[in-house]
């Protein structure tokens, strides 16, 4: 498990302070917005920015103490990272990217070659040269030969990055199923709070050079102090993905339902298509600068944000404690 | 086609020019790689060191030789006396002079292909588990292994064509130290060697182009790698 204690490293101007604990199995995520300090972050995890107080460790091994004169350098690590431009090496092919985190891992990986490649679907593309490839085969092959190099944890800075929708989706369930089955404790940086909800079982919360909280992502994402980090449009609320009817991914640790896509019903809804309907109570409602408001919703799931009109509110007369339905379209998510 | 004495000649021109760049190259990759890391001390002297044969008047580059690595020289006597190897005014010498003259030209062929190579590739290789002498030759080497290519054959062609230092630092015997250009240089202190000297003359033309086409050829094949 990693664990920083007032880790500081500066680059130039900029200063990244963290303080936290990493999952020890499963997916940390990296959530903040662009230019908050998550690359610096896992940079610095990897060995690549000398920290320059505080301590980071690996289990019981310290990786970085420069008030000891600590720092192990990143080929000694285990720490793998997998970086947003996947950084394939041009003179040899994907075979030979991928045999060269094989042959230097300290330990055998968890599979073959060969299984590696099939179960992250680039085994088609071995004997390509890597100059053939799309953004997404890219970021697979880089992925597969991080996870070849056997690395006692593997962190990814924005591995989506160059990926749309669906290639996306698809890349998501394939870290989930991978951090299921390798059994590799990951660290995953986003600014997509959908893919932080999806992956994270803990998460940490970076912004402007801070980690300003890490915990189980439930209690991080739908805390307070999370909101600033996100865009108006992106506000809303993290549910255990089990309490939403929708099955597509079953590993997924969560989901995030923004209050865009959250009706609220004051008496119970009848005949709808929508499928989650929970009768919830109103912890608040806030006025926002646009003019609409954000109410604040406990449903059994978990706490719900909503987003309604100025006229809806005065129509529907809604107030703090009053017993409602909140309705979510599962597709709207 | 070729006379004996025209075989021997172009014999000793390829051997110096092979003896010279296999004792030059190492040294320019390591001083290429050096000097392509930015944060390397002294760079800017080190620099012009290596550059220094470009600008020196050739002759002044073999007299300096001559002075280090003469029988008398401080390298030289002691070359002689713990080795038994005299360089100067032998084929050994003409590969020296020879590998002094050409070297700034591999180091810069060499040099601007380590400074290209994207450092965040290292970065990568790192977290792969490579150190830094597994990184220099399994990714800076091999990928630079285009300019290397190039910088050698230019470096070679180059120093067949090699006179001043040579011809002051090993003199010019027939069937040890003579090259070509040393060779057209004595046919034309010959009365009547203008015809001799104009045959040798074409035949470094030929050597010399079919030098520069192939490095041509390979510094066009290392663009596009780069570039893609």
């Amino acid at each position: 498990m990693l664990r920083a204690e007032n880790l500081c490293v500066r680059r130039g101007a900029f200063e990244l302070r963290a303080s936290f604990e990493a999952d020890e199995q499963g997916v940390t995520g990296v959530f903040g917005p662009s230019g908050s300090g998550k690359s610096v972050l896992l940079r610095t995890l990897a060995g690549l920015h000398p920290a320059v107080e505080g301590r980071l460790a690996l289990g019981d091994e310290t990786l970085d103490a420069p008030g000891s004169r600590v720092h192990t350098p990143p080929h000694r690590r285990g720490v793998g990272i997998v970086f947003q431009d996947a950084r394939l090496f041009p003179h040899l092919s994907v075979r030979g990217n991928l045999a060269y985190g094989a042959k230097r891992a300290p330990r055998p990986a968890v599979w073959t070659l060969e299984e590696t490649a099939r179960r992250i679907g680039v085994d088609a593309l071995l004997d390509r040269p890597v100059r053939a490839l799309s953004g997404g085969e890219k970021s697979r092959v880089a992925l597969a030969r991080a996870i070849l190099s056997a690395p006692r944890v593997l962190l990814l800075d924005e591995p989506f990055a160059a990926l749309d929708g669906r290639a996306r989706r698809g890349f998501v369930t394939l870290l989930l199923e991978l951090n299921r089955d390798a059994r590799m404790p990951m660290m995953v940086v986003t600014h997509q709070v959908e893919d932080a909800a999806e992956l994270s079982d803990r998460l940490l919360a970076v912004k402007s050079g801070a980690v300003i909280a890490s915990g189980p992502a439930a209690q991080v994402m739908n805390a307070p102090d999370f909101r600033p980090l996100l865009d108006v449009r992106d506000f809303g609320a993290r549910l255990p993905a089990a309490s939403v009817a929708r099955g597509a991914d079953t590993a997924a640790r969560g989901v995030w339902v923004r209050a865009d896509a959250v009706l609220i019903a004051i008496e119970e809804p009848r005949g709808l298509s929508a499928q989650n309907v929970w009768n919830g109570r109103i912890r608040g409602i806030e006025r926002e600068a646009a003019g609409s408001f954000l109410v604040s919703v406990d449903a059994p799931p978990g706490p719900l944000q909503a987003r309604i009109t100025s006229s809806a509110r005065d129509a529907l007369s809604l107030e703090a404690g009053q017993e409602i339905w909140a309705v979510v379209k599962s597709h709207a998510i | 086609m070729l006379s004996e004495q025209e075989w021997i000649i172009l014999g000793t021109s390829l051997s110096v020019a092979l003896r010279a760049l296999a004792f030059s190259l190492p040294l320019a990759i390591a001083a290429a790689w050096a000097l392509s890391r930015p944060k390397l001390p002294g760079r800017s002297v080190f620099d012009a060191l290596v550059h220094l044969p470009v600008v020196l008047p050739p002759v002044l580059v073999g007299f300096l030789l001559l002075l280090a690595f003469g029988r008398r020289g401080p390298i030289g006597s002691w070359l002689e006396n713990t080795f038994g190897i005299t360089l100067a005014f032998t084929a050994e010498g003409a590969a020296l002079a020879t590998a002094v003259m050409t070297f700034p030209i591999l180091v810069r062929s060499i040099r601007i292909s380590f400074e290209l190579a994207d450092p965040e590739l290292f970065d990568a290789a790192a977290t792969l588990g490579a150190g830094p002498w597994d990184r220099f030759f399994s990714l800076a080497l091999p990928m630079a292994a285009p300019a290397v290519l190039a910088g050698a054959v230019t470096a070679f062609a180059a120093g067949l064509g090699e006179f001043g230092a040579v011809i002051t630092f090993a003199a010019n015997v027939p069937g040890e130290t003579q090259t070509l250009p040393l060779a057209i240089y004595s046919a034309l202190q010959t009365p009547g060697g203008e015809a001799q000297a104009l045959r040798l003359g074409g035949l470094s033309l030929v050597a010399a182009l079919a030098g520069l086409v192939c490095a041509e050829l390979l510094q066009r094949w290392a663009v596009r790698r780069m570039a893609s």
